[in-house]
């Protein structure tokens, strides 16, 4: 599903990603862990195609995105789907708006499409929250609407960027329990954390890096 | 027919979150585009009145008193020969005599002391449509000049010549400051939409990440901009009405236009949509301008 060869990126001439390979088989679920600066981030970004690599290759889904015309960039991304540290929701919009932007995206019919919403913000628990502003929400609701947007496309692939990052305990374990399920329907998840606890509580497989080094592989225990 | 509602939904969004800036750049819109509306109707009215004075122009060939009703019988035929002219009146001695008395009422003592009839005869010619020019005129009065029993042709070529000069520095005119209002209303409509554009930069941040293409993330705000020159372009077409059938009312032009015929006239319909659809396709240079100059939207 995600191939990454020997891939390396600088920024202003520092070394953010050096050397690293990585398999994300299809159906996984899979950690990068490691500390701040360590790479996580800038491998995300290689893997939905906002930079490119300096050198080595990176494939998803067997299509070498060195190649991704920019004009293809965006059909890469709807089988992807993408949960950030700090939310980022539309401030003005409603929850269902939120979430169902995905979808006006891709032209989806207004009825298929509110069946879609309210079947992801069930999942998540928020299906009685629709007409709420995020504003109105606890964090750990926003980054649950965040991940019904995510999954309400029915993605291949879910990234998430320290996902857990502005959450306490119990909803960061909350949340990562939400990821699991989405999981066990078949979509890969790549989540970045810097929180090595989260990562041994959910025994899945961990990638650990280390200014822009893959210097463990930790296997699931799953 | 759901992604057209929420492109068309986001474009009205976006002139209702910026309310202040909306309103200033629909009224600077509406003002620069009544400035071309205010030239082209003075270049369309001016152009109607070229084409009635035109119309309107007769050759006034004055014979000779010794011509015999014979040679001026065969001066007629001859004349009316001619291409370029569409019809030919005579106007005998007495007949001129008999015009300018109803004429000028006042001067009938003047006539009076002359003793005899100063009127020369004359033959009044109209030409015809396809021969107005100022050369075939010319052409005309020269040949008209050398033939016999005639004393002198006249023709009210100076006035006609200015008026299509002054016509032509009213097009060179129009269209340079056609150019530079076009220009400023683009640029204004650009600064407007960049602002929409900066207020919502997590927002299209958002959108590409989720997938949208750079149609459907600039397709809002193009309708914007269009939407701006499209209503500046309405507000302006209706001011222009009213500045019209003020201006109308008040010099008391209802009737002829220098008493030539040609009625003062507003924008034809054709005209008054092409103008519409100027302001439009402004609107949408505007945001395009603007578009182009944001490499986060470009990506």
């Amino acid at each position: 599903m995600i191939e990454i060869f020997h891939v390396s990126k600088s920024y202003h001439g520092r070394a953010a990603l050096q050397d690293v390979s990585l398999k994300v088989e299809k159906g996984e679920f899979v950690f990068l862990a490691g500390p701040s600066g360590a790479g996580k981030t800038t491998l995300l970004r290689l893997i939905f195609r906002a930079d490119v690599a300096d050198e080595g290759q990176v494939l998803v889904n067997n299509q070498n995105l060195a190649h991704l015309k920019a004009s293809a960039v965006p059909y890469l991304r709807r089988g992807m789907g993408f949960v950030f540290q700090d939310f980022r929701l539309l401030p003005k919009k409603t929850v269902f708006d939120n979430v169902a932007v995905t979808l006006k995206v891709v032209g989806v019919q207004e009825g298929l499409m509110r069946a879609k919403v309210y079947e992801a913000l069930r999942s998540v628990g928020l299906d009685h929250r629709g007409e709420a502003l995020p504003a109105m929400l606890s964090a750990g609701e926003q980054q649950r609407v965040c991940l019904a947007r995510a999954i309400v496309n029915d993605p291949q692939i879910l990234l998430a960027d320290e996902p857990t990052g502005n959450l306490d305990a119990p909803l960061a374990v909350e949340i990562l329990e939400l990821m699991k399920a989405v999981n066990l329907r078949g979509t890969t998840v790549v989540v970045a954390t810097h929180n090595r606890d989260l990562v041994s509580r959910l025994r899945r497989r961990a990638v650990i890096l280390e200014e822009g080094r893959v210097v463990e592989r930790e296997s699931s225990e799953a | 027919m759901t992604r057209l509602r929420y492109l068309l939904g986001e474009a009205v969004d976006n002139i209702r979150a910026n309310r202040t800036t909306t309103i200033i750049a629909l009224v600077t819109a509406t003002f620069t585009m009544l400035g071309m509306g205010v030239f082209l109707l003075l270049y369309l009215n001016v152009q109607g009145a070229l084409g009635s004075l035109r119309e309107e122009i007769k050759v006034l060939v004055y014979l000779r008193d010794t011509a015999s009703p014979q040679a001026i019988a065969d001066l007629r035929a001859r004349v009316s020969r001619e291409p370029a002219v569409a019809a030919v009146e005579f106007v005998s001695r007495e007949q001129a005599l008999a015009s300018f008395r109803a004429q000028f009422p006042s001067e009938d003592r003047l006539l009076n002391g002359l003793g005899e009839n100063p009127f020369p005869a004359s033959f009044v010619i109209r030409v015809s449509p396809g021969h107005r020019s100022s050369g075939s005129v010319e052409a005309l009065v020269q040949k008209l000049k050398g033939l016999p029993d005639v004393e002198e042709v006249q023709y009210s070529r100076d006035w006609i010549e200015n008026l299509a000069a002054a016509l032509r520095y009213l097009e060179i005119l129009g269209w340079g400051v056609g150019a530079v209002l076009a220009a400023s209303m683009v640029t204004i409509l650009a600064n407007t939409i960049r602002l929409t554009l900066y207020a919502r930069r997590e927002e299209i941040e958002i959108l590409k990440l989720i997938g949208a293409t750079s149609g459907f993330i600039k397709t809002p705000f193009v309708l914007e901009g269009a939407l701006l020159g499209g209503m500046g372009a309405a507000c302006s077409l209706l001011l222009l009405r009213g500045v019209f059938e003020a201006a109308e009312a008040k010099i008391a032009l209802k009737g002829t236009f220098w008493g030539l015929g040609s009625r003062l006239a507003f924008l034809p319909g054709r005209v008054a949509v092409l103008f519409l659809i100027l302001g439009i396709a402004l609107g949408c240079l505007g945001s395009w301008v603007s578009l182009m100059q944001l490499r986060d939207v470009r990506r």
